[in-house]
């Protein structure tokens, strides 16, 4: 996503379509430029639910992770310990994705052997399997390896290994965690952040929020790991500290993520903090907050000049609960990302030293009987132009990029009376993307004629879980 | 089958008066309708009104009149386990209330609900689960 730094799975593709530029790849520094999707982030994990003897709508709005409750906010900064007190529970899940992408015009090339320009239907789009629930009392994980049926790679995906205490600060309740993770924004409990904002899941096909990300908003994940300390006063304050380190190159090609997408190496002075006030009505939930995230970027680890990011972000969210009849959410947030770019002009891979990202997302949902959903959501990429790094895939050396998600669903099962709960689980959804602009041009973005429309996405999935 | 299930409601309704014997000043102001919208915001995440279930915490059907602790296949705290409670509307307000101040110690994450009123419905619905 973000043109400077490899995103990971979200590379993927572009790998594979041969469309990074090979200035950038010859930098290390693999370009989305276009034809990059966001790929199906999907994390609903049964487990969790036979752990706890609640129903996976005690945690999830619409019965169907990832988007939290207040119940589920609390469970994970708990550090997914808490139990019904039951022994015998085995922490593993299993989730399967089949989905049919279509795009509005055909995709300029196959983007793996086994897919086509258009019209794909992938019986397993990804499978995972999960190391998720309590551990010890106090140590909990949430660990994903999946399967990805598009390029037939197996990969550990998001990791949350968490360890938690609760006790009492000026007589209120107060836990105190530490976060081992592989993904910055992975282990924060709230929906209106960027690692598991909507859309809880998109085509591998698609084209995501466009060629040009934050770092903060993917670009590194599973590609590092980042120890985070956190606490949560009195159900209402969190606040979160962390650093990072890159994963060493060995490591990756062992967890499967491959040594073509490395990232290079973030500075030792990485800082990622979060600052978040959350209430919990009953009735109704808000959340507000910041966070932030300062990092450098190697590119070549055998080559001085780094690239520095600052990224500031705000966040909030409401949700309407009543009696779990009518739900509905609100979630927005706003990055800002400040780059100075040293590596990439010494290369003439940029051609400012400074630049700026801005990323907004606001998304509504409401879920009727936890069972029927419909999620409306906007995104918006701005920043400013360089003709150099926002070269091909790009018009007008822009990154811009926005649009709508809009989202449908049935979610049959996950509540207290549904057919095989805990273990049975499945949500049917019909996603549509509208690009308005993508890649700085509303037409002809790419230079060979492809409009912003042209990239239009149907995507419909079938995802279960047990 | 829809018959049969709106005449129990309604008889549990007529009865609901009755089980609060054991407590009239609780019962008699509560609404049994908006008593399962209360069980439905605050409590139902943990407990089911359905006989047998029993989630995070144990089912709350037949909680009134009955002793503390006492469910099967429930993982009660020490607290509870020695507290000698039977659950009269009485008490469950109290507990309603404010757990940890009748049961210190105790296993329940609730914080309490303030509203006397929606305590008194909540008390007026529980006595339905019988």
């Amino acid at each position: 996503m973000n043109p400077l730094i490899t995103a990971g799975r979200r590379t993927r593709l572009s790998a594979l379509r041969g469309s990074a530029s090979a200035l950038l790849a010859a930098l290390g520094l693999l370009a989305a430029l276009g034809l990059l999707a966001a790929a199906p982030a999907a994390h609903a994990v049964p487990s969790f639910a036979r752990q706890t003897g609640a129903d996976c709508a005690a945690c999830h709005v619409g019965a169907f992770g990832p988007q939290l409750t207040p119940y589920g906010i609390k469970f994970k900064i708990g550090g997914y310990t808490e139990t019904d007190g039951k022994s015998g529970k085995v922490p593993l899940s299993a989730m399967l994705v089949s989905s049919y992408t279509q795009t509005a015009k055909n995709l300029p090339e196959k983007p793996a052997d086994n897919v086509s320009v258009n019209r794909n239907f992938n019986p397993v789009d990804e499978a995972s399997l999960f190391l998720a629930g309590r551990l010890s009392e106090k140590i909990g994980a949430f660990i994903q390896a999946t399967y990805s049926g598009i390029d037939h790679s197996t990969a550990l995906d998001q990791m949350d290994i968490r360890a938690a205490h609760t006790t009492e600060v000026a007589g209120k309740e107060t836990v105190f965690g530490l976060s081992v993770h592989n993904n910055p924004g992975v282990q924060d409990p709230f929906n209106s952040t960027t690692i598991w904002g909507f859309p809880y899941t998109s085509s591998a096909l698609g084209f995501g929020m466009g060629g040009a990300g934050t770092l903060i908003n993917g670009g590194l994940e599973q590609r590092v790991t980042g120890v985070s300390a956190y606490t949560f006063w009195n159900n209402m304050i969190y606040a979160e500290l962390g650093t990072y380190r890159s994963l060493p190159v060995t490591m990756q090609s062992k967890f499967g993520l491959g040594k073509a997408d490395d990232i290079g190496r973030v500075g030792s002075g990485t800082v990622y903090w979060r600052l978040a006030m959350f209430q919990d009505w009953k009735k109704q939930a808000f959340n507000a907050g910041i966070f932030g995230l300062n990092t450098t970027v190697q590119p070549d680890r055998s080559t001085p000049g780094s690239n520095k990011f600052s990224d500031l972000g705000v966040d909030a969210s409401y949700q309407f609960l009543g009696t779990r009849q009518h739900v509905a959410t609100v979630n927005t947030s706003f990055i800002r990302e400040r780059q100075t770019r040293n590596e990439l002009v010494a290369n003439d891979a940029a051609d400012n030293l400074k630049g700026r990202l801005n990323e907004f997302k606001l998304n509504a949902s409401y879920h009727y009987m936890q069972t029927w959903g419909a999620t409306v959501g906007r995104f918006v990429t701005r920043g400013t132009s360089d003709a150099t790094l926002y070269s091909d895939g790009f018009a007008n050396g822009s990154p811009n990029t926005s649009g709508y998600v809009l989202q449908g669903d049935w979610t049959p099962w996950g509540k207290e009376n549904s057919w095989g709960a805990p273990w049975a689980n499945v949500r049917f959804g019909a996603q549509y993307t509208l690009y308005n602009k993508y890649n700085g041009a509303k037409n002809n973005y790419d230079g060979t004629g492809r409009d912003a429309k042209d990239n239009n996405t149907l995507f419909l999935f079938a995802w279960t879980s047990f | 089958m829809k018959t049969i299930t709106r005449f129990r409601s309604a008889l549990l309704l007529v009865l609901a008066p009755l089980a609060c014997t054991l407590s009239l000043e609780a019962c008699a102001a509560g609404d049994v309708a908006k008593g399962k919208d209360v069980f439905a915001t605050e409590c139902a995440e943990c407990h089911s009104a359905r006989e047998g279930k029993n989630k995070k915490g144990p089912s709350s059907f037949g909680i009134v009149g009955r002793k503390a602790a006492t469910i099967a296949d429930v993982e009660y705290s020490d607290a509870l386990k020695s507290s000698g409670i039977t659950w009269t509307p009485d008490k469950i307000d109290a507990y309603v209330t404010a757990p940890k101040k009748l049961v210190p110690g105790g296993k329940m994450k609730y914080d309490g609900l303030a509203s006397a009123a929606e305590r008194a419905d909540l008390i007026a619905y529980l006595a339905t689960l019988k």
